[in-house]
């Protein structure tokens, strides 16, 4: 008998403004390793939340083994055999692994102790379940001493001692060491024998040829396509993902001999950067590309003193600095606009006429006092500027889009009059017009002479907006490259080399 | 759109509104309410908790708490006593005093800092600490040392208006100023709305919250001078339980526990709320229990209040 099929058909979710799912339609069949590519904002977490009951879609339907059911809560999916492991795990750290991947139906003691949770009987049971899936782990111990791999692995033994019939994995290797990946694999392999359809949403291609057998890429809320792996080449799948367009020449020259403004010299974080070393010249910009986990973001944050460094020094100007710190950068010149703008950039209760003050308190106050007054000429200017959309810039920098925030992000940078911006994901949450704007933004910086440098983990941004091209992989800097040298899926090629 | 705007005016000023309900149904119920002398009796009243309510904004928006301002009072006027007993001259003691409510507060900040240490820990430790410098300093029993003179600070008047209420004002005028026009007072709301982007924007994160904690400190100082003013004499028994009552007032003033969001303006009105509530009960006859249960209602109105404002203006 076959195992049931879980099928999404013609699955639409609108949002006001845009549409995250466009008619989707996919089937992922028992006993088989379906992945889901897919940039950020490509649909892939919009998906994976319809199908484990968290929203419902706009339009469309799910079926089970052909027959449509109605997903209206998480209990829904869980009870038609669908089970999500998310990226942040719902482990519980001070109960047992047993009592983890058994909670809410831990067995009972019989007659007079039926109140009680029968451990021993537990831990059978969640032994047997380990067993199965080729997992060697103490169910007694508790959750909280186990590492990140380990409590995912509890998570699908909790969901396979629930009996679940589709697996949802949400980019499960994102934090895993090495090791522990072929640990997850092997569990997923056991899944796959017990006639399990597994749902594996990732964005590392390079693990697909090992585990999936399926490749499904979104882009745009769209099913860009669905190729069996035997017969997909990495062009065809970077090819699915990125759309066929030829990467956008460089719109700017470099400045031919400019002043070096910023030089990194053996840059060394334990673990996550080794000797990283670079020339950053005035009104250069200059793109980091990298995977996730390659050391991008850590390096713009040790760079700007956001977090300490081992070792290495940044000469800034004619300053060199072995110990930075954000305010000694920002004096020297240097601006830093972070990943998460919601927690990282952007005091949210406050207006948005002070989140544009915040960076140059000092410049923007006479005498250490800060009025409406004294912020109205410096807000005035950078709204216009830099065309943000703000109906009423007393309100709450919340009310605003992503895109008007992270203009609000860089226009506060701009008071401090830097010279050099490192833009860690800029564009990340925003819209298509909203991310040409802030790369006009960037490009003007360029012609007034401030140097950027600009990660972004949508690689084929940067062939679009720099000068020049530094391939950062697993913390080193292997490579540079010029922007019209190079084809898109040779940059994502370099960027996955291992 | 007028409309829309009467609207959020109202939502945002719903505490200004119940207070002046609250003035209009005592006036009716007692012909003594309203008066003058009754006027300023109520701004008398509230001046030592008030004081330090205006600090206790600064801390609460900047994301932190200190309990030990009850004890710094009582520690605060029982020093002072115990210095003009040893033969200081009092203007000397009462620095020496604002200087010790300055350091203390201070150092409960740099500890927040230092070590991470929530400051409800820290301020709690301090809230016994000093309670027990007070009671060791006094040997337990009230000091009655002070000159004739000392008892201006929080009994005397100027043309007829309580010193007590000038010195409230003028706390109330700098606190204000400090929170609305500088850039000191950005700061505060920064750090207590995002501390991280606050750290990668370049502010003093560290120096943010020492000063306020340093701040409050200095003005439950202030705040014990008075009270054993007005006492004459520093009684290590004080205050207690007051750190609550001046949470409760910044909180109904519209201050969220959370940091980030609340105003000096709010815990003004707030203040004068508690006060206006208390004496009116008291013209009324509500005996104590009554007015206990009164407040405690109040302060939770006052919160689904604010939450409403919230909701309002998110529309």
């Amino acid at each position: 008998m076959a195992a049931p099929s879980l099928e999404v058909r013609d699955i639409r979710k609108a949002y006001p403004g845009t549409i995250a799912l466009d008619d989707v339609t996919l089937t992922f069949r028992p006993g088989q390793v379906h992945a889901l590519l897919g940039r950020n904002g490509a649909g892939k977490s919009t998906l994976v939340k319809i199908l484990s009951g968290a929203i419902t879609p706009t339009s469309g339907a799910i079926l089970v083994n052909g027959r449509d059911i109605a997903l209206r809560s998480p209990q829904d999916a869980l009870a038609n055999g669908i089970a999500t492991v998310y990226q942040e795990l719902s482990i519980i750290p001070e109960l047992t692994v047993a009592e983890n991947m058994l909670l809410g139906r831990l067995p009972r003691h019989r007659g007079i102790a039926r109140f009680a949770v029968d451990r021993r009987a537990a831990e059978v049971v969640a032994d047997r379940t380990l067993d199965t899936l080729g997992v060697k782990l103490d169910v007694r111990r508790k959750a909280a001493r186990l590492s990140v791999g380990q409590q995912q692995l509890v998570e699908i033994a909790r969901a396979v001692s629930r009996g679940a019939s589709a697996v949802l994995l949400d980019e499960p290797t994102s934090a895993l060491a090495r090791h522990e990946v072929a640990a997850l694999f092997a569990a997923v392999r056991s899944l796959v024998e017990k006639n399990v359809a597994v749902v594996y949403i990732t964005h590392r291609l390079n693990e697909l040829r090992e585990i999936a057998d399926q490749v499904s890429v979104l882009r745009d809320g769209k099913l860009a396509g669905s190729v069996r792996i035997a017969e997909a080449t990495p062009k065809t799948i970077v090819e699915l993902m990125f759309g066929s367009s030829p990467s956008a020449p460089a719109p700017t020259v470099a400045p031919a001999q400019a002043q070096p403004v910023l030089q990194i010299r053996n840059l060394n974080i334990p673990h996550t950067l080794t000797d990283v070393s670079f020339t950053l010249h005035a009104g250069e910009i200059l793109g980091i590309a990298g995977m996730l986990g390659s050391g991008r973001t850590e390096l713009l944050s040790a760079i700007f003193g956001a977090i300490p460094f081992t070792s290495g020094e940044i000469t800034i100007g004619n300053q060199t600095v072995r110990a930075p710190t954000p305010a000694l950068m920002k004096r020297l010149g240097l601006a830093f606009t972070p990943e998460s703008r919601k927690e990282q950039a952007l005091v949210l209760p406050m207006s948005t006429r002070d989140n544009l003050c915040l960076a140059a308190l000092n410049r923007v106050g006479k005498r250490g006092f800060v009025t409406r007054a004294t912020q109205r000429p410096t807000v005035a200017r950078r709204i216009s500027e830099l065309h943000i959309a703000a109906a009423d810039p007393n309100r709450p920098v919340a009310f605003l889009s992503g895109g008007n925030q992270q203009k609000v992000v860089v226009g506060n940078w701009l008071n401090t009059e830097p010279r050099v911006i490192l833009f860690d994901e800029p564009t990340r949450g925003i819209d298509v017009h909203a991310k040409q704007q802030i790369f006009d933004i960037i490009r003007d910086l360029s012609r007034r002479n401030i140097a950027s440098i600009f990660v972004s983990s949508e690689l084929e941004e940067l062939p679009e907006i720099c000068h020049r091209i530094l391939i950062l992989r697993a913390g080193r800097i292997t490579a540079e490259v010029r922007p019209h040298e190079i084809t898109l899926d040779q940059l994502v090629a370099r960027c996955m080399e291992s | 759109m007028t409309r829309a705007r009467l609207i959020s005016l109202l939502a945002n000023s719903v505490l200004e509104v119940v207070l002046v309900a609250a003035c209009i149904f005592f006036a009716a119920r007692s012909p003594h309410f309203l008066t003058l002398d009754n006027a300023l009796n109520i701004l008398r009243s509230v001046a030592e908790i008030g004081v330090i309510a205006f600090g206790m904004t600064l801390v609460i928006v900047a994301g932190e708490i200190d309990l030990s301002v009850g004890s710094m009072v009582a520690l605060a006027g029982c020093l002072a006593a115990w210095l003009v007993q040893a033969g200081a001259p009092t203007p000397l003691a009462i620095l020496c005093v604002l200087a010790l409510g300055f350091a203390c507060g201070g150092f409960t900040g740099w500890m927040r800092n230092r070590y991470n240490v929530p400051t409800f820990i820290i301020s709690l430790a301090m809230m016994t600490i000093l309670r027990g410098a007070a009671l060791k300093l006094t040997h337990e029993f009230p000091l009655t040392p002070f000159p004739n003179w000392y008892d201006f600070i929080g009994s005397g008047r100027i043309y007829g208006v309580p010193f007590a209420t000038i010195l409230f004002a003028a706390v109330f005028v700098v606190i204000y100023v400090l929170m609305n026009l500088t850039a000191f007072g950005r700061a505060i709301y920064a750090v207590g709305g995002n501390a991280e982007a606050a750290r990668l924007c370049g502010l003093n994160v560290a120096l943010a919250r020492i000063l306020v904690l340093a701040i409050t400190g200095l003005l439950a100082a202030i705040s014990g001078v008075m009270l054993s003013s007005r006492m004459m004499a520093g009684n290590p028994n004080v205050a207690s339980g007051w750190e609550l009552d001046v949470i409760a007032a910044v909180v109904v003033g519209g201050t969220s526990l959370r940091g980030g969001v609340g105003s000096v303006w709010g815990t003004l009105v707030g203040v004068i709320f508690i006060g206006v509530v208390a004496n009116g009960m008291l013209l009324l006859n509500v005996h104590q229990d009554g007015q206990l249960i009164a407040r405690g209602i109040i302060i939770v109105l006052a919160v689904l209040l604010s939450r409403l404002r919230r909701i309002q203006v998110e529309v």
